[in-house]
């Protein structure tokens, strides 16, 4: 009891250590609880970055709503995108939580998002441009990122934790979706055929991407070890690239599909998946917005901004 | 025009069923009370059945603030206020040979009229 009610008199350094025992006994931090700096920082990078990529993921999956081969595919494929829009709102209200000790809003995360100060996942800057794409996004972009979601289930970080378990629950459903469309094609017409492998080839490099560098000395920066460190997360990027293969690969090739890298192979005595690298520099460079459909999507996220702005001047008036 | 102030923050709780608590949903950002009302439902109730949302603004909320948690600590005392400290009646009554009546006999007995 003494040790809470003389909170206001404790140094940083006691507020510190009593944070690392709670974080460190299971407990879940909330929004007005006091955290360290860098772990205030690190939870608004991360879920800033993963609020605003749900949103940005759901361009490339709209522009085939209109193309959907069928009624029930396109109903199928609305949900979805209507979900990633629903999973970046429930995103960025908790980095809004967040940042708001520091004035800032979900104006600065948009007015940041089009200035480039705000990163968004190197997935999302790839074209779609068959409907094997917009499979494939559904089956293994959205797989991979049930792998990497998943391992932050138990974050420190309350609000987080929960967003995470609705958002999950949901991926099932993305994932499904995807397989129904991969499945249909890979048992369909030669033609639909070569249209997934072609998907797979393209995709390929972006996926192995997905999961970030191994390391700091590919990139320059990696906060994953502030986020182990934080209990935010349990795995490393490498430990999820892996899981990754391990679930997926065996799949890819049941279907018959060609891994696009014919190094690749699970070393039985390392128990690790050997594969070729993909290319970090295009990585930082993709999201550094350089990427093929970079700037059309944030062009279009801008003009959806400017254009319905007089709903807001209109309701702001009404109030 | 600033956007300091268009948006304002509210809590969304909802009703699975009639006869289910009101549970906590989360929160969202709306101009006002009407549009929290239609984005709690696009937001959090696409799928699961719903019979009654209820949207809070946050700042007519008044909770705990973390210090003030600390006094929710219960002292390990209180089985007076508990059936467990009542479980001795249970070999009384078995003396008298009868059955006790305990939480889960009494809430069985739900208004249901014979031969129901």
């Amino acid at each position: 009891m003494s040790e809470a009610l003389f909170f206001q008199e404790m140094t940083e350094e006691q507020k510190y250590e009593q944070f690392m025992k709670r974080i460190n006994a299971g407990e879940k931090i909330e929004a007005d609880d006091w955290m360290p700096e860098d772990y205030r920082m690190t939870l608004i990078k991360l879920i800033s970055m993963h609020g605003i990529s749900e949103i940005m993921g759901a361009l490339p999956e709209k522009e085939w709503v209109p193309k959907a081969p069928s009624l029930k595919r396109k109903l199928g494929i609305m949900a979805k995108v209507q979900d990633e829009m629903g999973h970046g709102q429930l995103l960025l209200r908790v980095a809004e939580d967040l940042m708001k000790p520091l004035g800032k809003t979900r104006e600065d995360i948009m007015q940041d998002l089009f200035s480039g100060k705000l990163k968004f996942h190197n997935v999302f800057h790839m074209e779609a441009p068959t409907w094997g794409d917009a499979g494939l996004i559904g089956w293994l972009v959205d797989g991979a990122a049930i792998i990497t979601q998943t391992n932050m289930l138990n974050a420190s970080y309350g609000p987080y934790a929960r967003a995470l378990k609705r958002i999950c629950a949901e991926e099932v459903f993305h994932a499904q979706h995807g397989e129904a469309i991969i499945m249909a094609l890979a048992e369909g017409t030669e033609e639909q055929k070569v249209m997934v492998q072609e998907a797979v080839n393209r995709w390929w490099e972006a996926l192995l991407m997905f999961f970030g560098p191994g390391d700091a000395s590919t990139t320059g920066t990696s906060k994953q070890d502030t986020t182990i460190k934080y209990r935010i997360r349990t795995k490393t990027n490498e430990d999820l690239r892996q899981d990754f293969f391990t679930k997926y690969i065996p799949r890819v090739l049941s279907l018959g599909l060609k891994l696009p890298d014919e190094t690749m192979h699970f070393d039985q005595d390392q128990e690790l998946w050997v594969y070729r690298q993909p290319d970090w520099n295009k990585f930082k460079d993709i999201i550094k917005n350089n990427g093929p459909k970079s700037q059309e999507r944030l062009g279009l996220r801008r003009k959806a901004y400017e254009t319905n702005k007089w709903v807001h001047e209109a309701l702001n008036t009404a109030n | 025009m600033g956007n300091e102030g268009f948006y304002q923050e509210f809590e969304v709780f909802s009703q699975r069923t009639d006869t289910s608590p009101l549970q906590y949903q989360f929160s969202l950002l709306a101009p006002n009370r009407e549009l929290a009302l239609v984005m709690a439902q696009e937001n959090f109730m696409r799928r699961e059945p719903v019979a009654d949302i209820w949207i809070v603004k946050r700042s007519d909320i008044r909770k705990l603030a973390p210090e003030e948690k600390q006094s929710l600590q219960r002292l390990d005392n209180k089985d007076y206020r508990t059936t467990k400290g009542y479980g001795y009646l249970k070999k009384k009554w078995r003396h008298y040979e009868q059955e006790m009546l305990d939480e889960k006999e009494i809430l069985s007995w739900g208004g249901m009229k014979k031969g129901d």
